[in-house]
C-alpha cells in the first residue's frame, strides 16, 4: 500500500482520468476483473474468496453459531430477531502498514460500515428484514430465547485498491454460499421450550432474502471526474470518495462520503444515479458467476465427483 | 471421559494414516501482490499463508543493528480459522510465543550479515487450523523467504512427531494433538541435518525420545523433497516466462 505520491505521477493520473483513459488502460467506468470462489473454507457455514485482478484478495467467511437473542431494551425490540456480527481485518501480509496495531482505524471503518448496512434494521418500517435484506427473523429459533448469530469475518490478505467494493462481494457470495443446519422446536408447555439441531448435511436453510443483499461501488472523486474501481495510486489522488450500498433492484442502501475533499450537490446525485447502474449491472454479474458456481459444484456432487476448490492455487 | 481410539488394532490413525504417514503437503510461491515474497502451504488441512517483505529499512530507529539484519515475526490467526469461532487480540501470549519460536528458528539460517541496519519482516496467517500450526508456519516461511530472494544458508524444514498409544507417529493432526499425547516439533536444516528448533510442551519418556526424535528427521527430509520440488518448479516456470 503506497503511501506516498509523486507530483508528477498525481498529474499523470488526473490528466488521464480528464481524458477518460486511465493508467491501466480502463475507461472511468470500468471494473477490474473480478475472480470468485465460494466454499474455500470447509469449517465454515459458508466462505468466498474475492480477488480484484490488480492485486486485492480477501478472504470472506460466515459461522453460524447459536446464541441468546438480543432485546433493545429501550424499544424491546428484537426478541425474535437472529444477529448478523460483522467485523473486517487487515493482515500485515496486504501492507506493510498494516502491522500491529496499524490496521486499527481501517479494522474500526470497514467493520463499522458493513455492520451498518448488514445488520441495522431499518428503524421506518417494522420490517422484519434488515437494511440488507436479510430476513432476520427466519434466524430465531425460539422468539425472546435463542437465535442463529451469523458472524461474517472478512480477512483482507493482499492489497490492490477498492477493499470496500470487494468485501462486499465477497460478503454477498459467502452468504450465499451459506446453509444453515435445521431446527426443530418443542413446545414443552408453560412457555417451555426446548430445540434440536437436526445434523443432516443434506437438508439445510439458506440464507433467507440473500438476493436482496445489497453490493458497494465506491466513486472516486478525481479533479471534475469521478471513477469506479481505483487502484492504490488513483485512491492517494482521491479528493472524495462516496461509498453507495445499492441492491439488484436498484434501491439505495446505504450512503457514505469519506476522505477530506467535497462534492458539489449536482454532481453527487449524478455520481449516486452513476454508481446504483454500475451496481446493478455488476450483482448480475456476481449472481451469474456464483449460479455458474453452485451449478457446477450440484452437477459434480450428483456425479459422485469429488469437488476440487483451486483456493490459493488459482493463478 | 471416554477416549478416542487414536490407533485402530490394525495400526491405523483416526484419520486412516499409518503411524510412519505425513499428511498431503501442497504449496505454491508468489501468490500475494505486495509483499516482496509469499507463500501459501496446506498441510492436510491445515492452511497457512506467509509473506516476507525487506530487507528493508528498520521501522525503529532503535532497534537497528549496525552489523546486520534484524528479523521480525508476526503471526495471526484468522477468527475462522477453528472449529469454534474466536477472536484472538494482538497480545495473545500464545501468538507472541509463536512468532518468537519461528524468529529463533530462522535468525541462525538467514545471512543477517549481508543486509546490515535494515529489517526483514515475516507476516504469518493462518487459515485453517487442523494441527501442526508450528511446522507448517516454518515450512511456508521458508519457501517465502527465498521467493523474496533473501539469501539463506539452507532451507529449514519443520516436522513433528508424538507417540500416540503404542508407537511413534509423524504428523499429528488436531485430534491426536488434543487428546493429549506428547508431540516434539524439530526444524530442520536438512544439507548439515543441524537441528534449530525443537519443542515439546508435555511428558514423554525419555526412552521413546530418541524414536520419536528421528522419526520427525525422516518427516523432516521428506518436508525438505517436497518444498524443494515447489521450489524449482516455480523457479522453473519463471525463468520460461523471462524467456519468452
Amino acid at each position: 500500500m503506497p503511501s506516498l505520491i509523486s507530483p508528477a505521477e498525481r498529474d499523470f493520473i488526473l490528466k488521464g482520468i480528464e481524458c477518460n483513459i486511465r493508467a491501466d488502460g480502463r475507461q472511468r467506468p470500468d471494473f477490474r476483473e473480478v475472480i470468485l470462489e465460494t466454499g474455500v473454507v470447509s469449517q465454515t457455514s459458508g466462505s468466498a474468496r474475492v480477488r480484484i485482478a490488480g492485486g486485492t484478495d480477501i478472504l470472506v467467511s460466515v459461522k453460524a453459531e447459536i446464541g441468546p437473542v438480543q432485546v433493545d431494551p429501550e424499544t424491546g425490540d428484537g426478541a425474535d430477531k437472529g444477529q448478523i456480527i460483522c467485523s473486517v481485518e487487515c493482515a500485515p501480509s496486504a501492507s506493510q502498514q498494516f502491522e500491529g496495531r496499524g490496521a486499527d482505524d481501517l479494522n474500526n471503518e470497514l467493520t463499522q460500515m458493513m455492520t451498518r448496512i448488514l445488520s441495522n434494521t431499518s428503524a421506518t418500517s417494522s420490517s422484519a428484514s434488515s437494511a440488507a435484506g436479510i430476513n432476520l427473523s427466519k434466524l430465531c429459533i425460539i422468539p425472546g430465547q435463542q437465535c442463529w448469530i451469523l458472524y461474517v469475518d472478512a480477512l483482507v490478505l493482499d492489497y490492490g485498491g477498492n477493499l470496500m467494493d470487494a468485501i462486499f462481494m465477497g460478503t454477498r457470495a459467502a452468504i450465499f454460499d451459506t446453509r444453515i443446519p435445521k431446527t426443530e422446536v418443542q413446545d414443552l408447555g408453560d412457555g417451555q421450550f426446548e430445540f434440536e439441531v437436526l445434523d443432516d448435511a443434506e437438508d439445510t436453510d439458506i440464507v433467507d432474502g440473500r438476493e436482496d443483499m445489497p453490493i458497494c461501488i465506491t466513486l472516486n472523486k478525481i479533479g471534475a471526474r469521478h471513477i469506479v474501481d481505483a487502484s492504490p495510486l488513483e485512491e492517494l489522488c482521491t479528493e472524495a470518495k462516496l461509498v453507495v450500498a445499492v441492491n439488484r433492484s436498484g434501491e439505495l442502501c446505504g450512503l457514505q462520503k469519506g476522505q477530506d475533499g467535497g462534492i458539489e450537490p449536482s454532481l453527487l446525485l449524478e455520481m449516486i444515479q452513476f454508481g446504483k447502474t454500475i451496481g446493478q449491472s455488476l450483482i448480475k454479474q456476481l449472481d451469474a458467476m456464483i449460479k455458474a458456481e453452485a451449478d457446477s459444484d450440484l452437477g459434480k456432487r450428483q456425479r459422485g465427483e469429488p469437488i476440487h476448490k483451486l483456493g490459493f492455487f488459482a493463478q | 471421559m471416554s477416549r478416542v481410539e487414536l490407533l485402530s488394532p490394525e495400526g491405523l490413525r483416526v484419520d486412516g494414516r499409518r503411524p510412519e504417514e505425513l499428511r498431503k503437503i501442497t504449496s505454491t510461491t508468489a501468490v500475494l501482490s505486495q509483499a516482496d515474497g509469499s507463500a501459501y502451504l496446506e498441510h492436510g488441512n491445515t492452511k497457512v499463508l506467509a509473506a516476507v517483505y525487506g530487507p528493508r529499512e528498520a521501522r525503529h530507529r532503535a532497534l537497528v543493528l549496525h552489523d546486520r539484519a534484524i528479523l521480525n515475526v508476526e503471526f495471526n490467526v484468522a477468527p475462522f480459522s477453528t472449529g469454534e469461532r474466536r477472536r484472538r487480540t494482538k497480545n495473545d501470549k500464545r501468538l507472541l510465543e509463536m512468532a518468537s519460536f519461528v524468529k529463533q528458528t530462522f535468525e541462525p539460517v538467514v545471512i543477517t550479515t549481508l543486509y546490515p541496519r535494515s529489517q526483514i519482516d515475516i507476516y504469518l496467517q493462518i487459515i485453517q487450523h487442523d494441527g501442526g500450526t508450528l511446522q507448517a508456519c516454518i515450512n511456508a516461511a521458508t519457501m517465502a523467504l527465498i521467493d523474496a530472494g533473501i539469501a539463506m544458508t539452507d532451507y529449514v524444514c519443520a516436522c513433528t512427531a508424538g507417540w500416540v498409544e503404542r508407537e511413534p507417529a509423524l504428523d499429528l493432526n488436531h485430534i491426536e494433538e488434543s487428546s493429549d499425547t506428547s508431540e516434539v516439533t524439530i526444524a530442520m536444516l536438512p544439507k548439515s541435518g543441524k537441528v534449530t528448533l525443537v519443542q515439546m510442551e508435555s511428558r514423554l519418556h525419555v526412552d521413546k525420545l530418541e524414536d520419536v526424535l528421528s522419526l520427525a528427521g525422516k518427516g523432516c527430509k521428506h518436508i525438505h523433497q517436497v518444498i524443494d520440488k515447489t521450489i524449482r518448479d516455480r523457479a522453473e516456470e519463471l525463468a520460461r516466462k523471462m524467456a519468452v
